[in-house]
């Protein structure tokens, strides 16, 4: 390739880069929710500079259950621990375990359903048949079969891919939950695309399967699977809470879920202590809304025609 | 020419895709017909030769062009490539060899280009897909050499460009392009130029014309254009319904057609006037049946004006009916 083309390709690529911006921008939506998500990016990327490290029984800096102050803006716990301190860390967490699982569920959503929507027959019937018993199977039910068994191989102590043990069942399980509903959105637009006559022009000039896969239909899903991977997104804090509030997580690494867990626990809805289980909860309610509110403006900004009518 | 080798000769060739039937079939449980697209077609392209196919829509050329290319599978008769039997290859790599040297062109050029590829990615695609070229210098030359032979002038002018930014006929070129870059022996085009404007035809026609010239490239046009098959082919053959029912040279067929279906196409086309003594047979009944539904005896009678009693009986045989001129109709017994 000559220099002044692959100058023009790249001039072309940011044409089109400002372009999308401009149009995803366009929604208000998508400000908020990249504001809210740019955030508590922050927050989870560097948690110890923001406000110290994890404060533990040991080092816990206040009172018990004392309502929010100049001192504590959060409040305490029932140990003493700062509310912030926690809900910083934990913020780490949470981002940590939904991220890593909707990568899980993104990159085995895509495989299954770009083979089984190309391939039809046999293949889709099978892959279909085992995309649906992981889209009806209850998370929680799916974590109790697996926790023994991870426990067991690994031991509660050790840590795995870097991740302590009952967080590796939590990310386990929400990938393995979540990833048919990408696998559904990818066989059926892979339906469509395979159709095209692109496709039949690459057989014919000798491109293989994966190649097509990869460089013809590939390429076309991402904007789907881009605006669908939010709301993965969203669903997985969402079950990470869940999952951690029924007592699946780790006190030593506490994520959102965790500390609503605690809260309950500790009765903070009886005693009044409501900053004890609404500050982690609004920050799950804030999480989850941004990543839908940045999954719609993608969704529209891809396609506008869709949404054209209210 | 017409002593040149077969570059590839059909023999009863079929293609039938199982039938869908209705939902009253369904519901009743009958066997629903299958769809004879293409029903024992008997059919040779010598090397370097350009034999336009011509029918209406339905008669099954598009299919035609898809099995010699190998896009479906033939269900019976036998396809063979400079002698060699490949009806029942299949598989990526057994087709390799092939794909190098059959290549095809397509009615809609913007469908068949991916809209996320540059016209550089899509010109070198069968180079890298067949792995014909060692490194990025020899790609860069063989891309620019098709481009030239397509007529996208300057070469680089283009590389980048994306098909949403090129004319309707530039894009057919980038196709012809890709399709060059292999250098094959034969190029199927399905209705290349029929969705293009009129005045960009005559240019990507005199592009594959040329080609044949400099390269001695053989190429199997579809049309349902009779004038355009005249224009661009050596020899001519027409198909209907799954069949073919008459072959011969390009002025035979257009000037001196001996079956009544191709008169029929003929003069439904205005500008030519031929001497064939049929000149006044009426226009065609109906519309061309379902390829499920195809009927008994010759599968033309029941539009054919000169129809008799045998034509519903029996399918007429290939008569040969002057040098290089066959036609499958009971009259030429
Ligand atoms: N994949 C397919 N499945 C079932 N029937 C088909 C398929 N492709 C083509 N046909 C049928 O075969 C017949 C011939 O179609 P086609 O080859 O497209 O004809 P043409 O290109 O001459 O218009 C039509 O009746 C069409 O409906
Ligand atoms: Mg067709």
């Amino acid at each position: 390739m000559t220099k002044l083309t692959a100058e023009s390709r790249r001039h072309l690529r940011t044409q089109a880069i400002k372009s999308f911006l401009r149009r995803f921008l366009g929604h208000n939506g998508a400000w908020l929710g990249l504001l809210a998500l740019a955030f508590f990016l922050v927050l989870a990327a560097m948690p110890g500079a923001l406000v110290g490290p994890l404060q533990t029984a040991i080092t816990a800096t206040g009172d018990f259950l004392i309502p929010p102050s100049t001192q504590h803006l959060l409040g305490t716990d029932e140990i003493g621990r700062d509310v912030l301190n926690l809900i910083v860390h934990g913020a780490r967490t949470s981002l940590t375990i939904a991220l890593v699982s909707t990568v899980i569920s993104l990159i085995v959503g895509i495989t299954v359903g770009m083979t089984s929507g190309y391939y039809g027959g046999r293949i889709d019937a099978w892959l279909m048949r085992t995309t649906d018993f992981f889209f009806v199977i209850p998370s929680f039910v799916l974590a109790l079969v697996i926790t023994p068994v991870v426990l067991e191989v690994i031991g509660r102590g050790g840590d795995i891919l870097g991740f302590r043990p009952s967080l590796f069942v939590i990310i386990l399980v929400i990938g393995s939950t979540s990833w048919a509903f990408v696998a559904r959105i990818v066989r059926s637009q892979t339906l469509s695309l395979r159709e095209r006559q692109f496709v039949e022009r690459a057989r014919v000039v000798g491109t293989n399967d994966l190649n097509i896969m990869v460089h013809h239909l590939l390429p076309l899903l991402v904007p789907q699977v881009a605006a669908n991977g939010a709301l993965v997104v969203a669903n997985a804090i969402y079950t990470e809470t869940a999952l951690s509030f029924l007592g699946l997580g780790d006190p030593l690494q506490p994520s959102w879920g965790t500390l609503l867990s605690l809260a309950e626990r500790a009765g903070a809805a009886s005693s009044g202590a409501w900053w004890y289980f609404g500050a982690p909860g609004l920050c799950v309610l804030i999480v989850s809304l941004g990543f839908v509110l940045v999954g719609n403006a993608l969704d529209d900004t891809f396609n506008p025609r869709r949404r054209a009518i209210p | 020419m017409p002593d040149a080798p077969d570059i590839l000769r059909l023999e009863n060739l079929q293609v039938h895709f199982p039938g869908r039937g209705g939902v009253l079939d369904h519901i009743l449980g009958r066997p629903s017909a299958a769809v004879r697209a293409v029903d024992g077609v008997d059919l040779a392209v010598r090397r370097g030769e350009i034999v336009a196919i011509v029918g209406e829509s339905g008669s099954g050329k598009s299919t035609l062009g898809r099995v010699i290319t190998k896009l479906i599978q033939p269900t019976g008769g036998r396809l063979l490539f400079d002698g060699d039997d490949v009806t029942s290859m299949k598989g990526f790599s057994a087709l390799r060899p092939y794909r190098h040297r059959v290549q095809m062109i397509f009615q809609d050029a913007y469908q068949a280009l991916n809209p996320r590829h540059t016209v550089f990615d899509i010109v070198a695609e069968p180079l890298r897909s067949l792995r014909l070229v060692t490194d990025h210098t020899q790609l860069t030359q063989r891309v620019r050499q098709s481009h030239a032979a397509a007529g996208l002038n300057p070469p680089e002018e283009f590389f980048a460009r994306f098909p949403h930014e090129l004319s309707g006929g530039q894009r057919q070129r980038v196709v012809i392009a890709g399709a060059l870059a292999v250098a094959p022996d034969l190029i199927v085009a399905d209705e290349p130029v029929s969705m293009l404007d009129v005045s960009i035809r005559a240019q990507i026609l005199q592009v594959l014309m040329d080609l044949r010239q400099q390269r001695n490239m053989a190429l199997l046009f579809i049309t349902h254009d009779l004038p355009v098959a005249w224009l661009i082919a050596d020899r001519i053959a027409v198909m209907y319904l799954g069949r073919v029912v008459e072959t011969g040279t390009a002025d035979d067929i257009t000037f001196r057609p001996r079956h009544p279906y191709t008169v029929a196409l003929r003069n439904a086309t205005p500008h030519v006037r031929g001497h064939s003594d049929r000149e006044k047979l009426p226009a065609l009944k109906g519309e061309i049946p379902s390829a499920a539904r195809i009927p008994n005896g010759c599968r033309f009678h029941p539009r054919c004006p000169l129809a008799f009693a045998r034509c519903r009986e029996d399918a007429p045989p290939t008569i040969e009916v002057g040098p290089e001129h066959t036609t499958a109709c009971w009259l030429m017994k």
